[in-house]
């Protein structure tokens, strides 16, 4: 018996996970594949956008909201803990010193891959001295064989915004192809005698004070140390910028949580689809998961489910536009109806099906259309839930984090205090393996 | 105003007017096409790609599917390069009445068109994704015809016989001497500058839009319907063949295989305006479940894109018809005769695959007005591209991948575009609009729609086209929405969940709602031009590498390359 089957390996679930793995629970993780961390760029963006306006202090910005908005379900102060938990697990992480800064009471403006301003509230050091508040001289560096980064676009853009910018492209590939993705860099820029090459290119190159941004590409294995390399030999700061995906810097945040959870003990079954629910009364007691032809059912005391909304495949809608939840079949709040606009003509516009998702009560249990609880031991993160929309008010990743770790927060909660009645031994064993495993490590 | 003088004025850059510029340059006329937008945006490249046997017709119109049987043949020969020999098949479906294949045998016999009656079991082998319960299945040589390829590549024939195209060249005025048609005033839409062109003949060409045109030459009562269809982009080839309804021509009767999708139409709706073509729910709702009625599950399948065509529908009749009792057949209307006006006539109605007699009978009967002795060649000159006379064949970009894995970068996986393909059709179009990049490479159409290709086409727009950031910027903002317009009315299943990703790597990754301009009024037609020289352009910049060195990749045909990218032989 599991004290939490979670449903999803985004950041929303892995959060989750790890919250409860590492303070003792029993986790298993079940998740179609790898998806949202690998797309992501691997920031976590509180808010950057309400009613078009930018946001530079999310915090103070929450209650424009409105009372539909997952924040809304999270209790004060449950951001900054988030925040402060999520730069714990990387500061003593696997991939340590490779760290997270930067915190939810103020954005960081940085450079998006088109030279647009991006809000991020946490994000890697290797980005963080892309905070164009500083006014310093930037030069974009670009690689002509990595065609989803264009360093001159990125450039002019930002020049075009009143920021000193310019841009250098080098024709420098780890082996000799035509195409390098973000992640054949990555892995180059992890060899010492790969940076030693960019190195040599760029030498005399840069102007005195001028930071350097590059793709964000700078190491997968020891992204701390590839960073550092080229900040000390190049004698100037260097930053990371997003690229399309996929994102180095959401693999990195994969590898992180993931390592985390399989040193807490827990379990993580990757190409596992969830193919329903067993209930008894209001309460699911299993999930029936398919791997490969093989179905079995799997417990747990709670279930948390985070497996996105319809980017991820956690929603669908049908041609006769019928919307549901594919893994337990809860209930879709906010579908507009028959003959109601599904979607605006632009692209900009804000679109009428963007915040359909699962609505939740504070306990981030699911409602039903009339507001009753459709369950009462399964918790709903990330982007699933109803009442966002994430790309359009720069929230991406900050919901997953906070309602993330806000579920694992529940979860740890109701096991302490039947762990204080004595009456659940699973979890007190629990407990002990986890003592146990401490010891160890 | 700029002056431009010639020989003949074709107005209209659909397959018509590019056929008829062909026609005219071949016999030796000077010509200038001009078209408002790009070559084949109008009606020709909004259709479902279907080159007519003429069965279709067989029954109904007899004269109309004798044409077809043909153009099709011919058009086999001097476009090969353009066609996909996909073959058609004419199927009963539980719900049509079994007789009716009786009555298109008969029918396809009186106008020669090759018809085989298969069984049931064979077609189902052929294609077995279709509806089990078939009761009847004719095979007919229906094909798949590729409409920007072949529409550029009239273009091209004729540019290389002397013509002018003149895209992005909107008419404002026809000119007039008396009773005479002298030519026209165009607004050159790129540069903002009005252009007069003085033409010894002038013909309009310019389909549903021909009573328009006709109207501002004084000429009125022009009976031209805009008859609005829809049809719906399916991913993949759900089936290799042309698969027709065995009945009376209707709404949603065919299912065509083109290039990488097989594209559903049709229906059929009067408007008023063939520029405001809504696409309504319910016509929507309608082609996914006659598709269903074809291949069964069809509304599991993933829907890419839905646009609406509008087919000029010639009538003289005052009274209101129903459209699809208008002829198909074509109109050649002289003005001399009808209206007492010289130097101008009026082509329209029609089908695409006719697209070619109609340009011959109208250069034919403006030779005769002129007193000319000059025979059309179009019936076996091949188009460039088709000298050698094989047919398009479907795997052809991948078959060139495939002898050159790593030779180029591919900027879009979809459709298989190498980037040196795309930096020559940037500078050889010189052009910005990445609309127009798409109808000549198919840029974008694939299953993505441009989720990842437009970042980079963008980023190399900005560095090959030497633009400024502002009009890369409204390049990439102008495609999204593009994009979009074809993509948000069949939003369902796994084409909302590609369209949330794309959202994703466009707002949440890139910010382009942050981007300089995003929310300005939409983004219009961008002219190229040079740039300024880069400030730090020293080597090893990308701005340095597109100004100076030729494109390493291939276009011309001399280049191995890319030679046979596309199945371009030339």
């Amino acid at each position: 018996m599991n004290d939490a089957v979670v449903i999803g390996a985004g950041v929303a679930g892995l959060t989750a996970a790890t919250r409860i793995a590492e303070a003792g629970g029993r986790v298993l993780v079940v998740a179609k594949g790898i998806g949202a961390t690998h797309l992501a760029p691997g920031t976590i963006d509180v808010l950057g956008r309400v009613d078009g306006e930018p946001v530079e202090r999310p915090l103070e910005a929450l209650g424009r909201l409105g009372a539909g908005h997952p924040y809304a379900r999270l209790p004060a102060g449950t951001l900054a803990a988030a925040a402060e938990w999520w730069r714990g697990r990387f500061a003593d992480g696997p991939l340590a010193p490779y760290a997270y800064t930067g915190t939810v009471e103020t954005s960081l403006p940085l450079p998006s891959p088109v030279g647009a301003v991006r809000r991020s509230a946490l994000v890697p050091e290797t980005m963080a001295a892309g905070d164009l508040r500083r006014g310093e001289p930037l030069c974009i560096v670009g690689l002509r064989p990595l065609r989803d980064f264009h360093a001159p676009y990125a450039a002019d853009n930002l020049a075009r915004q009143g920021y000193e910018a310019r841009a250098k492209v080098l024709d420098l590939a780890p082996e000799p192809r035509p195409d390098v993705n973000s992640l054949g860099y990555a892995r180059a820029f992890d060899d010492a005698a790969f940076r030693d090459r960019v190195v040599a290119e760029l030498r005399g190159r840069l102007a005195p004070g001028e930071s350097a941004g590059f793709p964000a590409v700078l190491g997968l294995r020891r992204p701390h140390a590839a960073w550092d390399d080229l900040e000390r030999r190049l004698a100037r700061r260097v930053f990371e910028i997003p690229t399309l995906p996929p994102s180095v810097p959401g693999m990195r945040v994969f590898a992180t949580l993931r390592e985390r959870l399989r040193r807490a003990g827990a379990r993580v079954i990757l190409n596992a689809i969830v193919t329903g629910a067993e209930r008894t009364g209001d309460r699911v007691t299993g999930v029936r998961v398919k791997v490969a032809a093989r179905e079995v059912v799997h417990r747990g005391d709670w279930i948390v489910l985070a497996t996105g909304g319809f980017a991820s495949g956690g929603l669908e809608l049908d041609s006769t536009w019928v919307a549901r939840e594919v893994a337990l079949g809860l209930p879709v709040h906010g579908v507009p109806g028959r003959g109601e606009a599904r979607f605006a003509p632009g692209y900009l516009d804000e679109q009428p099906m963007a915040r359909a998702g699962i609505q939740v009560d504070d306990g981030l249990r699911p409602l039903g259309p009339d507001g009753a609880r459709a369950a009462e031991n399964v918790l709903v993160a990330g982007a699933l839930l109803a009442g966002a929309e994430p790309w359009r008010e720069g929230s991406g990743d900050g919901i997953s984090l906070g309602t993330g770790f806000h579920a694992g927060g529940i979860v740890v909660g109701a096991r302490s205090e039947a762990a204080d009645m004595g009456n659940t031994s699973g979890s007190i064993e629990a407990i002990e393996r986890s003592g146990a495993r401490g010891a160890g490590a | 105003m700029t002056p431009l003088s010639c020989e003949v004025l074709v107005i209209g850059g659909g397959a018509t007017g590019a056929g008829v510029a062909w026609d005219c340059a071949l016999r030796g006329f000077d010509t200038v096409l001009v078209e408002r937008r790009d070559l084949a945006e109008g009606t020709s490249g909004r259709f479902h790609g279907l080159l007519h046997s003429g069965a279709r017709y067989a029954v109904k119109d007899v004269a109309a599917a004798e044409e077809c049987i043909g153009e099709n043949m011919v058009l086999r020969e001097i476009a090969a390069d353009s066609i996909e020999d996909s073959g058609g098949l004419f199927v009963t479906t539980p719900e049509d009445d079994p007789a009716y294949g009786d009555a298109l045998v008969a029918g396809c016999g009186r106008v020669g068109i090759p018809i085989e009656e298969i069984p049931v079991a064979e077609a189902l082998r052929r294609e077995p994704r279709l509806n089990p319960g078939i009761q009847r299945a004719f095979a007919v040589p229906d094909a798949g015809i590729d409409a920007w390829k072949c529409v550029g590549a009239l273009a091209r024939g004729a540019q290389g016989h002397g013509a002018r195209i003149l895209r992005y060249h909107r008419v404002t005025g026809i000119l007039r001497d008396g009773d005479r048609v002298v030519g026209a005033e165009v607004r050159d839409e790129l540069r903002g500058e009005d252009v007069r062109i003085e033409a010894g003949f002038t013909l309009n060409a310019s389909g549903a839009w021909a009573a328009q045109i006709a109207h501002m030459a004084g000429v009125e009562g022009v009976g031209v319907v805009p008859g609005k269809g829809i049809m719906i982009a399916m991913n993949h080839r759900l089936v290799n063949t042309v698969i027709n309804r065995c009945t009376m021509p209707a709404d949603g009767d065919i299912l065509v295989p083109i290039r990488t999708v097989s594209v559903i139409g049709t229906t059929d709706v009067h408007m008023a305006d063939p520029d405001d073509l809504p696409i309504p729910q319910d016509e929507v709702d309608q082609m996914l479940d006659d598709g269903e009625r074809l291949v069964p599950g069809f509304r599991r399948a993933r829907a890419l894109r839905v646009w609406a065509g509008v087919r000029p529908l010639f009538s003289d009749a005052k009274e209101e018809v129903e459209s699809r009792d208008v002829s198909r057949g074509h109109a050649l209307l002289d003005h001399r005769t009808r209206d007492g006006i010289d130097g101008l006539l009026t082509i329209t109605g029609g089908k695409w695959t006719t697209y070619r007699l109609m340009a011959e009978e109208t250069v034919d009967a403006m030779c005769a007005q002129l007193g000319e002795e000059r025979p059309c060649t179009t019936r076996t000159a091949k188009l460039p591209g088709s000298e050698d006379g094989s047919l398009y064949h479907l795997g052809a970009r991948l078959k060139w991948k495939e002898g050159h894995l790593n030779d180029e970068q591919l900027v879009c996986e979809c459709e298989i575009i190498p980037r040196g393909r795309l930096e020559d059709e940037l500078r050889s179009r010189g052009t910005t609009n990445l609309d127009d990049i798409r109808r000549a490479l198919r840029l974008g159409m694939g299953p993505c729609q441009g989720g990842f290709c437009i970042y980079r086409a963008t980023g190399i727009l900005h560095a090959v086209g030497r633009l400024s950031g502002p009009e890369a910027n409204a390049s990439l903002l102008g495609f999204l929405q593009e994009r979009w317009k074809g993509v948000w009315p069949i939003l369902y299943g796994d084409q909302l969940r590609q369209a949330r990703l794309d959202d994703w790597i466009f707002q949440g990754v890139l910010g382009v709602q942050d981007l300089p301009g995003a929310h300005d009024p939409p983004p219009g037609r961008v002219a190229a031009g040079p740039q300024d020289a880069d400030a730090h352009g020293e080597p090893g910049d990308e701005a340095a590498r597109a100004k100076g060195a030729p494109s390493a990749a291939p276009g011309s045909a001399d280049d191995e390359p890319t030679a046979a990218w596309d199945g371009v032989s030339s």
